[in-house]
């Protein structure tokens, strides 16, 4: 028998039993900064895994011998001095005084050798091997100097080292999921799809840094959740903001949306070494197909620039579209280039796209669009993020959608990218001409002389490179208004996060 | 009875050896595989990745893995998770209170809301309004939760611009503030339930108030406010406790889509997740747990079933 | 008819649905892959009936293209399950014994899932697609027919009239053919009026969690998930989507609700 009264007593268990459940959890700390990020990252190794995601925690928690600012310059970091000697071929670091790794122990500079030799060693494959293999020698001149030769002057090296996060050597094994570095916030927990937690690192170098006791990385990929997060004080820093996102909150009381130009950008890339992009014309037409000026409006919601392959964030480097005659919109030209070489209209493509970002997709839709009305029949293949990275690395593909993170120094993406032997040349492109403007411009010291083989190299990559570049988008993020110190960097990196302060 | 129970476990146990082979077959079917995703593609040398493989396993015959899988369940080892290295059950375990909650407290919810409303149309005479009735509560049922959450996401952002009412703090942090962001979700996944529970508990009370001891009730002089609750409500519950349990499944899957509206960290975010990341090992232990509860509330509705409705001990 | 209300305004919704999914390509004012980023998020006017997404497809278009997927998916996982299931239910019936034991033991196993989980499983094995969907949900679905076809079916197996008709020598095919299908046609509309309508839910669940048809093919679930992206400059994709869906799992619902009124007196909810 059921009576009313007994059946509210079963309620009111049921009810305090459900929420009795949630478990009483580690023990809070002090003044956590409340982080929403949209993907989860997959491993926390540095020297491995390069997706932003992950950047975005390892630059609050490792440091490099130099680090990137605000206005892309190199700038002193665990390396506290250097000098270089006159031919460019001898560096000598000396190192941060009192840098210690999270687990206690000071730095030594064989500790950074044996970091460079895990880059460099093929089993770990990481991706940044080829910018170290020009290191001849390294030595440690003394307690807290280190020497390093090369085999030939290189403009980029310093810029480069600022990617080379040091890690604490004995940790190699368990880096993927415990980050063990010298930065000013150490690894306290990480709860799968939910968040990442990074508590003070106590004995930090830089005394007095940071002010913040915790940072919470909370993944969460919905942007409207996101956004009501932010708004309604939940969380209080959303770095990296798609534009759609950035728009809604643009007028939100208690809520400031901090701008940078990003150096990342959307691109389509095709191989270079199967029909029909293995003619220079079909690429060309492929940009003539595009209209950047909507696809910026589409995908980016306005708030973004059409950009050739260098970014306008690099004002030393990078030469305005205008110079580039393909940027203008004009389908019908486009269809005259490929009938031109003998290819047949409509030209069947097939995109493989980065499906696990939203604005890749959206890019992809709009490209899709526009090339179908310049001659050419696209198809979409929004692959799942593994299998377009597996395709990608095999060079798998005609063509590819997606979104790369782009370098303060030009050499870094071009001489990977495009040099015909380059560590990350997909396209499978090869143009000795191009090569040779980029290996002289890797060792030459006089930057007027850099820039015009730069500006050389931009003309030959824009309209028949393998990669037809899209568009910049500006970099949003969104800080609480108490929130001060903070200043967005386009690497994307939160280094900054260490002078970060939460007013009352 | 016990005979008849004891059956049904031995059943019970058949299902469940199947549920565990299903699941491990589909999870391995899967194209792609965790060694090569793990290790970002990118820098996936051939090498490095068969390295992997041998270390997870995944080089050996499907039977070997099966039975090796299945052996450690069977002592509570749920393996660990391919991609922290902790042990699945307590990655599973952080997510379960998300979804425990958000299940019971659309449940309860439901169930509140339901009698009333269900006997209130019960005496709801007059033919067109009843129809209307009808239609709505069927509507009601075929809501979809998700979208039903995004315009209630909308609405809440359009009035109440500043409130949080997404995403997730702990109760023992926070209880205020988890109870506000459980509102909406509730809402969302509770009403097709609700609207489903309170159709059953009409047709029972119709049913009920039909029968010959209502009227004799009626004739003895007992208020009709007694009637109703004393005398029909109670047989009403016979099919408002199997259609719970019906519901139970809906719940769950309900859950899923409403955690990624809402941003939730519950067990559907997860399942959903450790797919894309062929996470074998979680997602084998997820949906093996999953369905064992699923199973085991369904085995005890039915157990309830048997027990109060008599004429069902002879099926 | 007009006793029966909620069957005639079922029959309609569905009839509507079913003639716009069928007639989109006539029907759809746009290509609802063509573009107008000029016109993007645009609120329902003149030109644009239901108002424009973020890369100015029109909405209506959309959904009418939206519908004929997701018709089709549910359609034909339906009647896949429905043959499957049924075939199984009715012969396990028919034979009895052991095969009837081992084969609803099976159907438990499948029954024993979460049904999205299930599918869930199965599209990730046979990769997102729609395809993989219509197959997904087909599977999920067999138990149900299997379970409700078996019980009229080992009532009807006991008859007399099914007794004669062997003793006079009538194969089992003959008999299942003439004898139990049409007395469980009644069983089998309803049961498939009710299971299209949750199975159109799976689907836009499933196409929502992004598991369906892919970019840039128009998927009611996708497009409400993709509107949550630009809800705060236009409510209207979102609305639309998922009006759209409840409509069409509404009109089956109240279908099979109407014809389990009119065809089985016993299962009659009482009005």
């Amino acid at each position: 028998m059921v009576t009313s009264s007994g059946r509210a007593a079963v309620y009111g268990t049921l009810l305090a039993g459900c929420l009795g459940l949630a478990p009483f959890g580690t023990p809070a700390i002090a003044q956590v900064l409340e982080i929403a990020t949209d993907q989860s990252p997959v491993g926390l190794d540095p020297h491995v895994a390069t997706a932003f995601s992950t950047a975005l925690i390892t630059s609050t928690v490792y440091e490099g011998l130099t680090a990137i600012d605000k206005d892309l310059r190199v700038v002193p970091s665990l390396a506290a001095s250097w000098t270089v000697s006159p031919d460019g071929l001898v560096y000598t670091f000396k190192l941060r005084p009192g840098a210690t790794f999270h687990n206690g122990r000071a730095l030594t500079p064989q500790d950074v050798i044996a970091n460079v030799e895990r880059v460099r060693d093929p089993k770990t494959a990481s991706p940044f091997a080829s910018r170290f293999t020009g290191i001849k020698t390294m030595a440690a001149t003394a307690a807290d100097t280190l020497t390093l030769t090369l085999d030939a002057p290189s403009a980029p090296f310093l810029v480069q080292l600022a990617s080379l996060f040091i890690v604490a050597p004995e940790s190699a094994a368990t880096l993927g999921r415990r980050p063990d570095g010298t930065g000013p916030f150490r690894f306290r927990e990480w709860v799968p799809d939910t968040y990442i937690l990074l508590e003070k690192q106590p004995g930090y170098w830089d005394k007095g840094l940071p002010y913040l006791d915790g940072l919470k990385f909370n993944i969460v990929p919905e942007s409207s959740a996101r956004e009501a997060g932010i708004a309604g004080g939940a969380y209080s820093l959303l770095p990296s903001l798609d534009g759609a996102t950035a728009a809604a909150l643009a007028n939100r009381p208690g809520v400031k949306l901090m701008a940078a130009q990003d150096l990342a950008y959307s691109l389509i890339g095709v191989n270079a070494s199967k029909p029909p992009f293995d003619k220079p014309e079909a690429r060309e037409a492929l940009n003539l197909a595009i209209d950047r000026a909507q696809l910026v409006q589409a995908a980016y919601y306005g708030h973004g620039v059409a950009g050739g392959p260098l970014s306008p964030a690099l004002t030393e480097w990078a030469l305005p579209v205008s110079d580039f005659p393909c940027y203008r919109p004009d389908p019908a030209s486009a269809k005259q280039k490929l009938a031109a070489v003998g290819l047949t209209l409509p030209v069947k493509v097939t995109l493989n796209v980065l499906g696990s970002l939203q604005q890749v997709v959206d890019v992809a839709q709009v490209v899709q669009a526009q090339a179908n009305k310049a001659g050419f029949d696209m198809q979409l293949n929004v692959q799942e993020q593994g299998r377009f990275v597996a395709d990608w690395r095999a060079s798998n593909f005609e063509a590819f959608a997606s979104l790369n993170a782009g370098s303060p120094d030009p050499d870094d993406y071009f001489g990977r990218a495009f040099q015909s032997d380059g560590a990350t040349n997909v396209f499978k492109y090869a143009s000795p001409e191009l090569d040779k403007l980029l290996i002289a411009a890797r060792t030459e010291q006089n930057q007027a002389t850099r820039k015009n083989l730069y500006d050389q190299a931009q003309r030959i990559l824009a309209c028949t490179g393998p990669a037809i570049d899209l568009a910049y988008g500006t970099l949003y993020t969104a800080v609480r208004s108490n929130v001060v110190g903070f200043e967005p960097i386009a690497t994307r990196s939160l280094r900054t996060l260490r002078e970060t302060k939460v007013a009352k | 009875m016990i005979r008849a129970a004891a059956i049904r476990m031995l059943e019970l146990m058949l299902v469940g050896f199947g549920v565990s082979v299903l699941t491990f077959l589909m999870i391995h079917l899967v194209p792609g595989d965790a060694a090569q995703l793990m290790l970002g593609g990118a820098d996936a040398t051939p090498e490095r990745i068969a390295a992997l493989r041998h270390t997870l396993g995944l080089d050996r015959s499907l039977v070997v893995q099966y039975g090796i899988w299945i052996g450690h369940v069977l002592q509570g080892d749920f393996g660990t998770s391919v991609w922290t290295g902790r042990p699945v059950l307590e990655e599973i375990a952080g997510r379960v209170p998300v979804t425990v909650e958000l299940t019971c407290l659309s449940l309860l919810v439901a169930l509140v809301f339901a009698v009333p409303a269900g006997c209130l149309m019960a005496t709801m005479r007059r033919p067109g309004p009843d129809v209307m009735l009808r239609i709505l509560t069927i509507a009601g049922v075929t809501v979809p939760s998700f979208w039903l959450g995004t315009m209630l996401l909308y609405g809440a952002g359009v009035l109440a611009p500043g409130v949080p009412m997404i995403g997730w703090v702990r109760f023992s942090d926070d209880p205020a503030g988890n109870l506000q962001r459980m509102i909406l979700p509730t809402i969302a996944l509770s009403l097709p339930v609700l609207t489903a529970l309170s159709r059953v508990v009409r047709a029972a009370m119709l049913e009920a108030l039909a029968q010959d001891y209502v009227r004799t009730a009626r004739a003895k002089g007992i208020s009709e406010g007694r009637v109703v609750f004393r005398h029909a409500l109670r047989n009403a519950l016979i099919p408002f406790t199997t259609t719970a349990g019906i519901m139970a499944g809906y719940l769950f899957g309900g859950s899923v889509v409403v955690e990624q509206v809402f941003a939730l960290p519950g067990l559907g975010r997860l399942m959903v997740g450790a797919i894309a990341e062929r996470n074998y090992p979680l997602i084998q232990a997820a949906i093996l747990l999953a369905t064992a509860v699923f199973v085991l509330v369904n085995f005890a509705v039915d157990l309830i079933y048997v027990a109060i409705d008599p004429r069902a001990r002879e099926a | 008819m007009t006793r029966n209300p909620v069957l005639l305004l079922g029959a309609a919704l569905v009839a509507a649905q079913a003639a716009a999914a069928l007639a989109a390509p006539w029907l759809a004012p746009f290509d609802p892959n063509a573009q107008d980023i000029l016109a993007r998020l645009h609120a329902p006017d003149a030109i644009h009936w239901l108002g424009t997404d973020n890369f100015g497809r029109d909405t209506l278009a959309r959904a009418l293209y939206g519908y004929r997927t997701l018709f089709a998916i549910a359609a034909t996982s339906v009647l896949a399950a429905l043959a499957a299931g049924g075939t199984i239910g009715v012969l396990a019936a028919w034979r009895g014994g052991w095969a009837d034991h081992v084969a609803m033991r099976l159907m438990d196993v499948l029954f024993a899932f979460p049904i999205i989980l299930l599918a869930i499983g199965i599209i990730a094995v046979l990769g997102p697609g729609a395809l993989s969907t219509a197959i997904a949900i087909g599977v999920v679905y067999t138990p149900i027919f299997a379970r409700t076809l078996r019980g009229p079916a080992l009532l009807l197996r006991e008859t007399d009239y099914v007794a004669a008709a062997r003793a006079t020598g009538a194969s089992d095919t003959r008999i299942l053919l003439r004898h139990l299908l049409p007395n469980l046609t009644p069983v089998i509309l309803v049961q498939a009026s009710l299971s299209l309508s949750t199975a159109i839910l799976v689907e836009a669940s499933l196409s929502f969690l992004g598991l369906g048809t892919r970019p840039p093919t128009a998927s009611l679930g996708r497009m409400l998930a993709e509107s949550r992206n630009f809800l705060t400059f236009s409510p209207w994709p979102a609305v639309f989507s998922g009006l759209a869906i409840l409509l069409a799992a509404l009109g089956f619902n109240l279908l099979g609700d109407g014809l389990q009124d009119a065809l089985d007196p016993r299962l009659r909810s009482r009005s």
